[in-house]
């Protein structure tokens, strides 16, 4: 297991291993930092409720434009551009979950809660990981998250309350996401997820880290009057 | 130290610039919940921005 702290100047001296999967995570981190504001700028901003929300949804977009270059900046200074997925078509996104557009509220607002929650979790994978840059980072990138989770759980919580038709629409979304967001952290054999952990870039197994998320939303999901979804159900990754 | 992204700092201080300027545009219509225009108008700039972004067209910006 490798247990240093390595620098951007001590790159070069890096395993290649060690340099293809640095690169390779930060590109996908990259991606999906930029993907959540491709998924629903052009069509939620102007679609949003209330003006106070359509504003809520562009401050949301600047603070996932702002991790992106973050993340790109620390690819960036270790020679990996990452600025290609600036203007990658969604259906190209790493994630499954970035491919396609939100096109209602309620998708919107479970997006928030459950999705932006997925990409908590694969920022605290990063917590003491072996490179410093991406260390510290997160921090900002982490509380902001934390904002559009709230966020995204009060407008679901919200339209539950709004009556039985918005419940009803609510539950179809969360069943719709809850499948994404559990693939979103790959799969359980996943050797590459080994050889993260062995480099010291990740902390859980694929696997840990999905069954922490369930074990976190599921209460969630029943306190709010939703039925937690069947996890093995329409995944694709398992 | 390892060759650098060539722009990778220009990239960073366009993208910090745009970030900044949709705080401001944010800031200025949530401050004024109760004045439609100022809200219209915040709403309206903060779209311009965003779209320019989702275009990516990075060359452009660093031109």
């Amino acid at each position: 297991m490798f247990t240093d702290k390595i620098e951007a100047k001590d790159f070069d001296k890096m395993d290649p291993e060690y340099k293809e999967l640095l690169g390779h995570v930060l590109a996908i981190q990259a991606d999906c930092e930029i993907g959540g504001p491709h998924l629903y700028v052009e069509t939620m901003l102007p679609a949003a409720p209330t003006k106070l929300d359509q504003l809520i949804i562009a401050r949301t977009a600047a603070e996932e434009i702002d991790h992106f270059r973050k993340v790109a900046r620390v690819a960036g200074d270790i020679g990996v551009d990452v600025s290609f997925v600036l203007s990658q078509p969604n259906e190209k996104r790493f994630v499954d979950t970035f491919r396609g557009l939100i096109t209602t509220w309620e998708d919107n607002a479970v997006f928030g809660f459950l999705i932006d929650r997925v990409g908590r979790y694969q920022l605290e994978e990063f917590y003491d990981c072996s490179y410093l840059p991406l260390q510290r980072i997160l921090p900002d990138i982490v509380t902001e998250e934390l904002g559009h989770i709230e966020y995204g759980y009060n407008k679901t919580l919200e339209l539950i309350q709004s009556g039985d038709e918005g419940k009803a629409r609510t539950q179809k979304a969360v069943d719709y996401w809850y499948v994404r967001a559990l693939d979103m952290f790959g799969r359980s054999a996943s050797i590459k997820s080994e050889r993260y952990r062995y480099w010291g870039l990740k902390r859980r197994s694929n696997d840990q880290a999905r069954q922490d998320y369930i074990n976190e939303v599921g209460p969630i999901l029943t306190q709010m009057g939703l039925t937690v979804p069947d996890p093995n159900k329409g995944r694709r990754y398992m | 130290m390892p060759q650098a992204v060539a722009n990778i700092e220009q990239l960073d201080e366009h993208l910090m610039e745009v970030v900044r300027a949709l705080h401001s545009a944010v800031r200025q219509g949530v401050s004024h919940k109760d004045n439609s225009k100022v809200m219209d108008t915040a709403i309206k700039d903060c779209k311009e921005m965003l779209d320019e972004v989702m275009k990516g067209n990075v060359k452009e910006w660093l031109n």
